[in-house]
């Protein structure tokens, strides 16, 4: 399963994906995280500790997190916001620490930890008209440093509102060949 | 410096960690008010109080590589609300990754937003290790004899209403060697693994979310 993530919030671009994805034999599915009552990680520990893997905080992340434990491609689709994604992605991302392996190992010579199911690939969109370098290169480099802590692969794609058809079906072909 | 025109944004859900921590030491030579980030409601009311801040400390955990979803929120709402005219913005992020590069998005994220709405940036102090001291003196680190001086230059720095440089925190903080990285791995894993059996857990069993959705479909087949 391919799930997709999005900020709708200052565009359309998750329904987009996943139109653009519906020819794919893998199943889609699509959260707006914009339209869901997300609260923000409260660093509480439980996940980590005395309720180990589980988030205890009650709201719509309970809906994300089955799926983010199952799928094959996690799609993060976010407008680029000083160089980071939006606070409702950001939610997202956080509380994801529930279904991180919470030990740490050694890769490239740095420790690093992982995700509780190896073998998840793991996707960044982002999205923004007339971005400079400085925004482009902090986007690239978040995601560069999610994939490392967490011992994923994936890619990073930066998407304006003048991008053509044949954009976007390359970004989707990398997705669904992965 | 104006001390009462002072603004310290403790950016972390935890009033008594260590972003909290580092905020007071601030505090104690800079002065002002320190603002703990609310986790619900509206934000309105630390915009304001930003608005007429002549100097804005945020300090802040990193969450996956960056700061937490709610500072982010505020920046947004921040720059939607702008009246900003060259506030002096400082930030400070701490993580448990012993690295620079690990958490340094932060402060870039905030450098970024700087530049964007009129706020005038003048650096920030990268900690690694940091979640170890769980709020504890900075003279509890690990790597103390580098990183108090430095984190107090940080400081003198802000009083000084001077650019702080990366190389400050960079140069207090090189990676560590091979040695010690294979040591400090075996550490924190046997410090949350026997965290982990405290309460009952087998750190290699499958994830607690995978488990259910395998326990309902063994009921739903039944």
């Amino acid at each position: 399963m391919i799930l997709i993530i999005s900020d709708d919030n200052r565009g359309n671009w998750g329904p987009t994906l996943e139109e653009a994805m519906h020819l794919s034999e893998t199943e889609i599915v699509r959260f707006s995280a914009d339209a869901l009552q997300i609260k923000p990680c409260a660093a509480c520990n439980s996940c980590s500790g005395k309720t180990f893997g589980r988030c205890i905080i009650q709201d719509d992340m309970q809906l994300l997190l089955p799926k983010i434990a199952v799928c094959r491609s996690l799609v993060l689709v976010s407008p680029v916001v000083f160089g980071s994604v939006s606070h409702h992605i950001k939610k997202v991302m956080d509380r994801m620490a529930a279904l991180g392996d919470p030990r740490y190992r050694v890769k490239d010579g740095e420790i690093v930890k992982g995700m509780s199911r190896v073998g998840m690939n793991y996707y960044m969109v982002g999205i923004g008209d007339n971005l400079n370098e400085a925004e482009c290169s902090a986007f690239l480099h978040l995601h560069q440093e999610n994939r490392k802590i967490m011992s994923v692969k994936g890619q990073t794609f930066i998407l304006d509102s003048r991008l053509n058809r044949v954009s976007l079906n390359n970004i989707v072909q990398e997705i669904i060949h992965e | 410096m104006n001390k009462s025109n002072i603004m310290l944004i403790c950016a972390s859900p935890r009033h008594k960690g260590t972003s909290a921590m580092l905020l007071e030491r601030v505090q104690v030579v800079t002065g002002g008010k320190i603002f703990f980030l609310p986790q619900r409601g509206s934000l309105d009311e630390l915009v304001l109080a930003m608005q007429k801040a002549g100097t804005i400390i945020i300090s802040g955990p990193c969450y996956i590589n960056t700061y937490p979803a709610r500072l982010i929120e505020l920046l947004e709402l921040a720059s939607i609300k702008g009246n900003f005219s060259g506030q002096k913005l400082y930030g400070i992020i701490n993580g448990g990754m012993p690295y620079i590069h690990t958490h340094q998005h932060g402060l870039i994220c905030l450098k970024l937003f700087a530049e964007q709405n009129h706020l005038s940036w003048q650096g920030g102090f990268v900690l690694g290790i940091g979640a170890m001291l769980d709020g504890k003196p900075l003279e509890k680190h690990m790597n103390r004899k580098r990183i108090v001086p430095a984190f107090d230059k940080f400081i003198r720095n802000i009083v000084e209403g001077v650019q702080s440089p990366n190389s400050l925190y960079e140069e207090a903080q090189p990676p560590p060697g091979k040695l010690t990285t294979r040591i400090f791995t075996k550490f924190l894993t046997f410090l949350v693994v026997n965290n982990l059996k405290k309460y009952g857990h087998d750190p290699e069993a499958p994830n607690y979310y995978l488990r259910k959705q395998e326990e309902d479909k063994i009921n739903g087949s039944h």
